[in-house]
């Protein structure tokens, strides 16, 4: 390792990193321009919104759709029960997915194939055509009427997260290589201890990742969660937020907005404690030679 | 090992809910009822919801009444779905369009008998009561209707030099050219109306005394291509291309007529009598209503007669369904629900002092069809009127091709 | 340490099949079984038999045999359908997994303050219901205000009012752009986590031995990114061939029809909407089925690549 060298490569290393800043941070704005415009409409005035003519900054900024989203029934139970379900839903899933990716990519049995297809078929499978079947079949384990409505929304959400959630954490733990876990035994320990101390954190960054989508999906899933939760005391935030615009009237678009950014509080805060799993994932390295 | 601890403490979790819902009551009790009302309700009348459950308690001390809001766009998915499952409500709220193809499925009890209970049975609203008639028996009670009307700029009217409402099409067509010569900026709209918004074309249509569609010997058959409805598509053609600067192609929501209005664009809108929520600041005192009028001198052109009806799906409770329904649909109800701005169901509670109210005495309605619905989701009359203001086809052929294409889907098994 | 030390374990370590696999495997299989298995086989039963609203109300079909497929297979717009959604498909597929493999790459190149803005960002964009994400792209997009038109009819790019939503083409490239922009965040967020596991040191020796950034990714980078990848990519075409939230909301209900249906939303309206259900289970199956086929390659890929050691 030349010494020499190292000056002139961390000064292009400099001049490349103030480059790729820029472009990451143009790309920010471009990205999140629709962001924007739904947080300026959420505080402008209905007048301004009714408008055909678009305004770029509020012109006389109002809290008063928050109030309004805030003061709408059910609005606060919606997001109890939106958090348990969702939260229930991310956690299990997650494990359970994770337990069956571990066995996808360390053994080799009879009906490995077919437990994959069968995984890959599921989503391939028009959730549209599954509606009223699925709730047929709650029906008969009695998951559709009163408290058991909870039960059969998480076990539906999870059913449609499992398949997809085993399948990127296998991608994940394909890349570990075995001489990892073996080395950690040499040291000793059982094959679990091994597992645990040196493959959870390389993987970490994967179950993140899947964490984050199945807790986003499940918290945005309308159909399933409209249908089976029947009584407006149970139902998730995302079905509260449609009756903004299930109106025959006219649409209360500045609600909708505030609804929505409140709505979203949860998902930015779950991946807020979870974003760091991710960058301490990449800098933890592998394997030290 | 962590992993382990909490692994166990959610299957704890887990299975106590589980174990909550295997005591939760199952059977269809007859201590409560389940009524499925539009979110319309919730925001727009909830104390009129609240008189009728104060009212049906008062019948029936001891049964719980659930309401539950439902959204326009998903409900029926829902309810297919209750209908599958064994499950659903006890009085269901179905918009006028959507009774047919459920009646025809069975979906609904007969209410026949108890037609007496309701109030102002006698006189309900002639197009109401006939979207909740099937086969001569009556299975959807009228709830309440909306009509259309013309909503206008009294200041601009004013300084266009146009004396009272129009009464005529030809004298509204030239009311609408003043409008245009005094204010005609590009993109203003003396009557704007979105060009494939067919609840205000087929009016022009029925007006001309032609029709969409009508059933002959069991099949349906399209009547757009009469001569009767040719000259109503006609005179909807050339009223739009002198009176509307909306894009040909765009519908009713998008953009929203009052949106328009608000910024100033329009003279005048045609839409529910609701718009003037929404006509922005500026212009809520110089806005007012009138009555659409007819090609014929001193009448009302027919306006798209909206509104819903309640019904009573298989398999829920008859008698308890249909008094709440008779309690939600009183005479003091639908007074009620009159002074929130609805249209009342029945002729007698009418008050034609009102622009609304006058306009719902001359109403059109689309065909009783069980599949009319379908004619809806394939936007066949949207995308004639299309093809007839941007000029891709002739009047003629755009209602040929409309008709048979309705044909097809309102014939199918 | 690369693909060629992977090898097989020593025969004395081997050890004998065990059960702890179907263990593994159990919950898994036994929740989807359970609450999948009667769906499936109903689906496919009312495939075979005309179920309307009268049929579902009196829970029982009438058996006609192939004939819902007959009539689906040979409806024109069927096929234009499915035609229409694979080109849609192999765009919105191609946009998304290269766009999102290039941002993850470039996270890895940015300081921390940066990286923790972008990904705020994408997981802003992604927590955004789709209902409001439409509603808002619309707000943008359309041809009396949007945004959109304005920034481009300044640099002369198109001309004033230019509507988007007139023609098909123009319509599915809106939605193409809606769902990329929705569907970023997760291959960023994917790419970038499979990223943590490139081995640091031999990007390092690589750029020792003077390899450029492109030799870097194609050796070093993409061999470790390639499982990732293929489930993005399978994932990708399965849920960019259904989609149905996006177009239905965004062209909006008043404006589909035959030119520009795609298959989520052509199911969703000839099937459930129109209450057919026969029809709509049949049109699943076969789009169980085109999807299967276009995926199989990546599909078998990904079962072969991993060895099972």
């Amino acid at each position: 390792m030349s010494s020499v060298a190292a000056p002139r490569r961390k000064r292009r290393r400099r001049f490349g990193r103030l480059g790729w800043n820029l472009v990451a941070l143009a790309l920010f704005v471009v990205l999140i321009f629709p962001v924007y415009w739904m947080f300026a409409t959420a505080f402008k005035s209905t007048d301004d919104i009714d408008r055909l003519t678009p305004t770029w900054f509020p012109t006389h900024p109002t809290l008063q759709h928050f109030r309004d989203a805030i003061d709408r029934p059910y609005f606060w139970s919606s997001v109890v029960n939106s958090l348990i379900i969702v939260g229930i839903t991310v956690a299990v899933s997650v494990v359970l997915a994770f337990l069956a990716a571990i066995a996808l990519s360390k053994f080799r049995f009879t009906g490995r194939e077919v437990f994959i297809v069968l995984l890959i078929g599921i989503q391939m499978l028009p959730q549209v055509g599954l509606v009223i079947p699925l709730y047929v079949v709650l029906a008969k384990y009695h998951l559709t009427r009163d408290q058991g409505v909870y039960l059969g929304v998480i076990i539906t959400y999870m059913t449609f997260a499992l398949p997809f959630a085993v399948w990127t954490l296998r991608g994940f733990l394909v890349n570990i290589p075995k001489e990892l876990e073996e080395a950690a035994m040499v040291d000793g320990s059982s094959r679990l201890g091994a597992f645990f101390r040196i493959l959870l954190p390389l993987v970490a960054p994967g179950l993140v990742a899947t964490s984050v989508f199945v807790f986003i999906t499940s918290w945005n899933e309308f159909v399933f969660a409209y249908v089976l939760l029947n009584d407006q005391s149970k139902q998730t935030i995302t079905v509260w937020l449609s009756e903004f615009y299930g109106t025959s009237r006219q649409v209360d678009w500045g609600g909708l907005m505030a609804g929505s950014i409140l709505a979203a509080v949860p998902v930015l805060t779950f991946f807020g404690f979870v974003q760091r799993k991710i960058a301490f994932g990449l800098t933890a390295g592998a394997v030290k030679a | 090992m962590k992993a382990r601890i909490i692994g166990a403490a959610l299957l704890v979790a887990v299975l106590a809910v589980a174990a909550s819902t295997a005591t939760g009551a199952t059977k269809r009790s007859a201590a409560s009822v389940t009524v499925w009302l539009q979110v319309d309700a919730q925001s727009g009348w909830p104390g009129v919801v609240a008189a009728a459950n104060a009212a049906f308690q008062k019948q029936h001390p001891g049964v719980t009444v659930n309401v539950q809001y439902q959204n326009w766009g998903t409900h029926l998915g829902k309810f297919d779905a209750t209908l599958a499952g064994g499950n659903s409500p006890d009085v269901i709220e179905m918009g006028n369009t959507e009774m047919t193809k459920y009646m025809a499925a069975g979906a609904f009890q007969d209410l026949s008998s108890l037609k007496s209970q309701f109030d102002n049975s006698g006189t309900w609203l002639a197009g109401l009561a006939a979207s909740g008639r099937y086969n001569g028996k009556l299975y959807g009670v009228p709830y309440y209707a909306g009509s259309r009307v013309v909503t206008y700029r009294t200041d601009q009217y004013r300084q266009a030099g146009i004396k009272g409402a129009p009464t005529s099409l030809a004298q509204f067509t030239t009311d609408a050219a003043k409008l245009a010569k005094k204010f005609g900026k590009s993109g203003y709209s003396p009557v704007y109306i979105a060009g494939t918004d067919w609840y205000v074309a087929m009016g022009f249509v029925y007006d001309f005394g032609g029709k969409i569609a009508t059933q002959i010997s069991g099949k349906w058959k399209g009547m757009l291509s009469s001569p009767k409805s040719i000259a109503g598509l006609t005179a909807y053609k050339n009223f739009f291309l002198a009176a509307s600067k909306a894009s040909k192609t765009t519908d009713e929501n998008r953009p929203t007529p009052y949106s328009v209005y608000a910024d100033g664009n329009a003279g005048s809108i045609v839409g529910p009598g609701w718009f003037t929520c929404c006509v922005g600041d500026a212009y809520k005192t110089s806005t007012a209503q009138f009555v659409m009028p007819s090609h014929t001198s001193g009448q009302a052109m027919p306006g798209f007669l909206g509104g819903s009806d309640l019904a009573v799906p298989v398999g829920a409770n008859k008698q308890l369904g249909a008094d709440w329904i008779a309690a939600f649909t009183s005479t003091s109800s639908e007074k009620a629900l009159q002074a929130a701005g609805n249209i009342p169901n029945a002729t007698n509670l009418l008050n034609t002092a009102k622009v609304g109210e006058r306009a719902a005495l001359r109403s059109w309605f689309v065909p009783a069809a069980k599949n009319w619905v379908n004619v809806e989701n394939g936007n066949i009359l949207r995308t004639m009127l299309s093809q007839i203001l941007t000029g891709k086809l002739s009047v003629k052929q755009a209602a040929a091709t409309a008709d048979s294409n309705i044909e097809y889907t309102l014939n199918a098994s | 340490m690369g693909a060629a030390e992977r090898t097989s374990l020593p025969s004395r370590r081997r050890r004998r099949p065990t059960l702890a696999p179907y263990g593994l495997i159990l919950p898994v299989a036994a929740a989807i079984g359970l609450l999948l298995g009667y769906p499936i086989y109903k689906l496919v039963r009312i495939s075979f038999e005309r179920y309307g609203l009268f049929e579902l109300i009196r829970h029982r079909g009438h058996w006609i045999g192939l004939d819902n497929y007959r009539s689906v297979l040979g409806d024109h717009v069927f096929w234009d359908t499915v035609v229409r959604t694979i080109v849609f498909t192999v765009a919105n597929v191609g946009l998304t997994i290269v766009l999102g493999t290039l941002i993850a790459l470039l996270l890895v190149r940015i300081s921390a303050w940066v990286r923790v803005t972008l990904l705020t960002g994408l997981v802003l964009v992604w927590a955004m219901p789709v209902v409001v994400a439409v509603q808002v792209f619309y707000w943008m997009t359309n041809f009396e205000n949007g945004v959109l038109n304005y920034l481009l009819a300044r640099m002369h790019v198109v001309g004033e009012g230019h509507d988007w939503y007139a023609t098909p083409l123009s319509s599915l490239g809106m939605v193409t752009l809606l769902i990329v922009w929705g569907a970023l965040p997760f291959v960023v967020v994917s790419v970038y986590a499979g990223l943590a596991q490139v081995p640091h040191e031999l990007v390092e020796a690589a750029q020792i031995d003077g390899a450029g950034p492109l030799r870097i990714f194609r050796d070093v980078t993409f061999p470790v990114l390639k499982p990732i990848l293929l489930i993005l990519t399978s994932l990708s075409i399965i849920w960019d061939f259904g989609v149905f939230a996006q177009p239905y909301l965004l062209i909006g209900s008043s404006h589909l029809d035959a030119t520009n249906y795609l298959m989520g939303v052509y199911v969703f309206i000839k099937g459930y909407a129109d209450h057919d259900f026969g029809r709509g289970a049949a049109i699943s199956l076969l789009m169980l089925l085109m999807v299967a086929a276009m995926s199989v390659v990546y599909v078998r890929q990904m079962i072969k690549a991993s060895s099972v050691r």
